[in-house]
């Protein structure tokens, strides 16, 4: 390996992107492009008596009106990939038919000349409903003769999966083990990217080719999805999602509004575009978590954990989008984190109610998991009255034991949990925290320190395990003037995948990084892919660039070893030159390139062109891990919590751009606390969404928060040649228990054992009133 | 959302409950009111401009008296909706003879949707609370000047 990997190197992307000369699906304006509007329910549960959209029709400007009942029969339903035994599929239209089943559910689309009269077309659409009795707690939706979201199914009931292992009747037996029960409420996040989604479908008729430019994490499955609900052939299908301004897995979805687009275009014979409003973003893209889980750990006296029990309720919403009811399987998963605890019994409840579906949201299902683990091993610390530190230490497996083998069937690939705690407590200085902790609860001052040690699962995955595939496609072609195009099946949308890529590209081919360029989103450019999620773009994508370019090496050496009269095996890739390790007998990388394509004298055997490519299946998933503190101070006058610092070292396999890695880092924690101390979705009993707007639904601003301490410790992994794991959600997922653990720290004084999130000033207030001592 | 309040009318309970009844007076006293009629079956129907914060837009609204006991007690049904999403509500109005006046103690909840609830949350108790206050100002001041 070269210098260039492991580099600080700026990113490829920021110069466009910073001043604003980026390219969002939004900047695409078509000749005689249409725009859409949609009208949604104001209802969370209604019939729909009729849905009135002539006054629409009418309206100057105004090309066409849809109802769900126009589109019956011509558009697929919105898609739900997660392939589980046993789970109930509601149909799930484009557009609503016959019922609503939660605010924000599109139910008519108009299409205009101009968006703004598309928009206040929409509202000219006539819609007499019949309210039903709405459910938006899934408890109370399991209650007998609760209302049935979906009547056909029966129940609201999506599904109920176990996963067992151990052996449980001596471990209830052994009355020595101490039982700790708790239940932790996992609130309702929304995403919040700071591009909401968008789509431009261009349907043209003579070619019957449907061009969509999307906002989205998976153009190539995007394209197959829509070419299914549109029915234009896939062959003739493209998806583009060009500058793509965040997405945190709410764009790892296909929407109805996408399938609907499709439709207009078709219809219309002209393109037609959907800008979302931040509005319809927090009411009807798809939200995260919300789960209520009831965790019973059993802990021998010295703190080891012997078994965990986990009964999980998660909130699906009204319907699946493409890997709703998948999402908690994930917590069940990673529920005994970075602890080999031999008996485990998780039951998974996925529940219909009357609200916006729960999907992928950073971390999607492991922040759950980590979070009931972590605030359990701090409860086992209270209980047995021990240092969180020492309990962690205590059940931690040890380097030597991986790859690990866990009774919830996934084998860890690598760790070293115990040098990055200790990491982490040094660089906190935890030994001096407790004693300032100490000193200034004397003075009425209430410190805390909150432990998280988290391990997560990424790079996902290997096929056998996934919904639609898990390999990924990477490419390197050289062109005949030496510059270097790579292209990738991922679509990074801000992670820093040009430069990554262009990193490994540059390093492996010895030529300068600013020689090579790297294109994804494009299913033209890029024949075949997956997307951007699960942290695994790198890892996975990354690695079929990676041997992309070990096999363009190898036909490159015997091309210039021919010509230079050596053995491939002699040369060296550096410096813009192939050559041999003296340096005597030397071609430039561009003069090999020209040999290769101009083919005037290749060696027997050799097919002209530079172009490679590769599809790489990872063997397994990774597990990066890490250890954070949060440090907090409550106010005891307001309640407010402040976090003082926050001191992270995570652990994702080997490094490729520690600059990259930290922004990762820095964007995740951000999301994590924030989950922890401010961010709530909140539906009202009646199924009203009451945080519609920003100023209502608490997004952190950086203001909020100290310098973030970020250390890392690298431990590689043998799941793919270039011994990296992923980071993508790492910070998310290893935060929002530090910083609740802090809190929770902070109040123990008060008898406190457990908060919900998230901890807003007047809950703590109420607390330190009950204590009117402090 | 629960809205509970008095108010005293310097006139006669008999007027008071004539004119309450009365759309005309009601349309010109209801802020942003811009129609008023009786329907055939007895109920109001009411065209309404109004604004909260950031929303605002046209209402359809359809208004019912229940149970009249002349001149002392009714219960009023609301139900509003147009492009902000929908109110309805139910309220309890009762008028008493106070000192030559009349005292009106009203007593309701409403639920409020769509995009309303979702944007007007924080605003919308104080928006119907001054609404109300202002519809009763005008309304003591046609009455009174009567």
């Amino acid at each position: 390996m070269g210098t260039l990997l492991g580099e600080r190197i700026k990113r490829k992307e920021d110069p466009r992107l910073i001043q604003g000369r980026g390219h969002y699906v939004d900047d695409v304006k078509l000749d005689g492009m249409l725009h859409m509007a949609f009208a949604r329910s104001v209802h969370a549960h209604a019939r729909l008596k009729s849905v009135n959209v002539s006054a629409a029709r009418a309206h100057p400007g105004v090309v066409a009106a849809y109802t769900g009942a126009d589109l019956k029969g011509k558009v697929g339903l919105v898609p739900c990939a997660a392939g589980m035994e046993g789970l109930k599929v509601p149909d799930h239209p484009c557009l609503a038919v016959d019922k609503v089943c939660y605010v924000g559910e599109p139910m008519a689309a108009v299409v205009a000349r101009d968006r703004y009269v598309a928009r206040d077309a929409a509202d000219l659409i006539e819609i007499d409903y019949e309210p039903l009795p709405a459910v938006v707690d899934p408890e109370k939706a399991l209650a007998a003769g609760s209302p049935l979201i979906h009547e056909k199914l029966g129940d609201n009931v999506a599904f109920v999966a176990k996963l067992e292992g151990g052996d449980w009747k001596s471990v209830e037996a052994d009355k020595s083990l101490k039982v700790i029960k708790q239940r932790m409420i996992n609130q309702r996040l929304a995403p919040v990217s700071m591009e909401t989604r968008g789509v431009i479908a261009s349907y043209s008729p003579g070619e019957d080719t449907l061009t969509v430019w999307s906002s989205t994490q998976i153009p190539h499955i995007l394209k197959t999805q829509l070419s299914l609900m549109s029915g234009v052939d896939e062959a003739r299908c493209r998806v583009i999602a060009p500058e793509v301004g965040g997405g945190f897995g709410s764009k790892l979805n296909v929407y109805g509004e996408e399938g609907v687009a499709c439709f207009a275009s078709k219809s219309l014979g002209k393109p037609v575009k959907w800008i979302e409003g931040r509005g319809e973003n927090l009411v009807a893209t798809i939200h995260g978590r919300d789960q209520i889980n009831t965790v019973e750990i059993y802990a021998a006296p010295d703190g080891k954990v012997v078994g965990l029990k986990c009964w999980i309720i998660a909130d699906l919403g009204a319907y699946h989008q493409l890997l709703t009811p998948a999402i908690p399987t994930l917590t069940a998963l990673m529920i005994v984190g970075c602890y080999n605890t031999p008996n485990v019994f998780v039951e998974t409840k996925g529940v219909f109610t009357n609200k916006m579906a729960t999907d992928a949201y950073r971390g999607a299902g492991r922040p759950e998991a980590t979070y009931i683990i972590e605030r359990a091993m701090d409860l086992v610390a209270h209980e047995l009255n021990l240092d969180p530190v020492d309990v962690r230490e205590k059940n931690f497996p040890s380097s030597k034991e991986f790859p690990l083998s866990l009774v919830t069937g996934v084998t860890y690939d690598t760790a070293n949990y115990q040098k990055t705690l200790k990491k982490v407590l040094r660089l906190a200085g935890y030994p001096s925290l407790r004693k300032e902790q100490e000193r200034l609860r004397k003075k009425g001052r209430y410190l805390g320190i909150g432990l998280s040690t988290y391990v997560e699962i990424c790079a996902m995955g290997p096929s056998s395990r996934m919904p639609a595939g898990g390999w990924e496609f990477g490419s390197v072609r050289v062109d005949p003037t030496g510059k270097v195009t790579v292209l990738s099946g991922t679509s990074p949308h801000g992670q820093g995948e040009e430069t990554s890529f262009a990193q490994i590209v540059a390093d492996g081919l010895g030529i300068p990084y600013d020689d090579v360029t790297v294109y994804h989103g494009d299913t033209f450019q890029v024949p075949i892919g997956i997307g951007t999620f699960g942290s695994r773009t790198t890892a996975v994508g990354g690695t079929a660039i990676y041997r992309a370019v070990e096999q363009l090496k190898k036909k490159m050496a015997r091309i210039a070893a021919h010509k230079l009269g050596v053995k491939p095996g002699e040369l060296e890739f550096k410096d813009g030159k192939v050559e041999t390790a003296d340096g005597q007998k030397s071609m430039t990388f561009v003069e090999v390139a020209g040999e290769a394509i101009f083919a005037k004298q290749l060696p027997p055997g050799i097919e002209p062109g530079l172009a490679e490519q590769c599809v790489f299946e990872p063997a397994n998933y990774t597990f990066p891990f890490g250890a954070h503190v949060a440090v907090t101070e409550i106010d005891g006058e307001t309640g407010e919590v402040r976090l003082r610092n926050y001191f992270a070292v995570d652990d994702c396999g080997r490094i490729l751009n520690p600059m990259l890695v930290d922004g990762q880092i820095h964007g995740g924690l951000a999301q994590g606390i924030g989950q922890a101390l401010w961010e709530e979705h909140v539906y009202d009993e009646n199924g009203q969404l009451v945080t519609g707007t920003l100023m209502d639904y608490a997004v952190p601003k950086a203001f909020h928060f100290p310098w973030f301490e970020t250390e890392n410790t690298q431990t590689r992994t043998p799941v793919n040649p270039l011994g990296v794991k992923g980071v993508g959600e790492a910070g998310t997922i290893g935060s929002t228990p530090a910083v609740v653990n802090s809190v929770i720290d902070a109040l123990s004084p008060f008898g406190v054992r457990h908060v919900d999130m998230p901890l807003k000033p007047e809950k703590i207030w109420k607390i330190l009133k009950q204590h009117p001592g402090n | 959302m629960k809205l509970e309040g008095t108010h005293t009318i310097l006139a006669p309970r008999d007027l008071v409950w004539q004119r309450l009844m009365n759309p005309q007076v009601l349309a010109r006293a209801l802020p942003g009111c811009e129609k008023m009629e009786q329907n055939a079956d007895g109920s109001f129907g009411a065209e309404l401009k109004v604004g909260i914060g950031a929303i605002k837009g046209a209402y359809q609204g359809r208004v019912e008296i229940l149970d009249p006991a002349p001149p002392e007690r009714f219960r009023m049904k609301v139900e509003a909706k147009g492009t902000g999403g929908f109110v309805k509500g139910e309220a309890t109005l009762s008028l008493a003879e106070n000192a030559g006046g009349t005292l009106i103690t009203y007593s309701g909840e409403a639920q409020v949707g769509g995009l309303i609830a979702s944007v007007g949350q924080r605003l919308i108790q104080s928006a119907a609370r001054q609404s109300l206050n202002q519809f009763f100002q005008t309304f003591a001041k046609q009455v009174q000047s009567s």
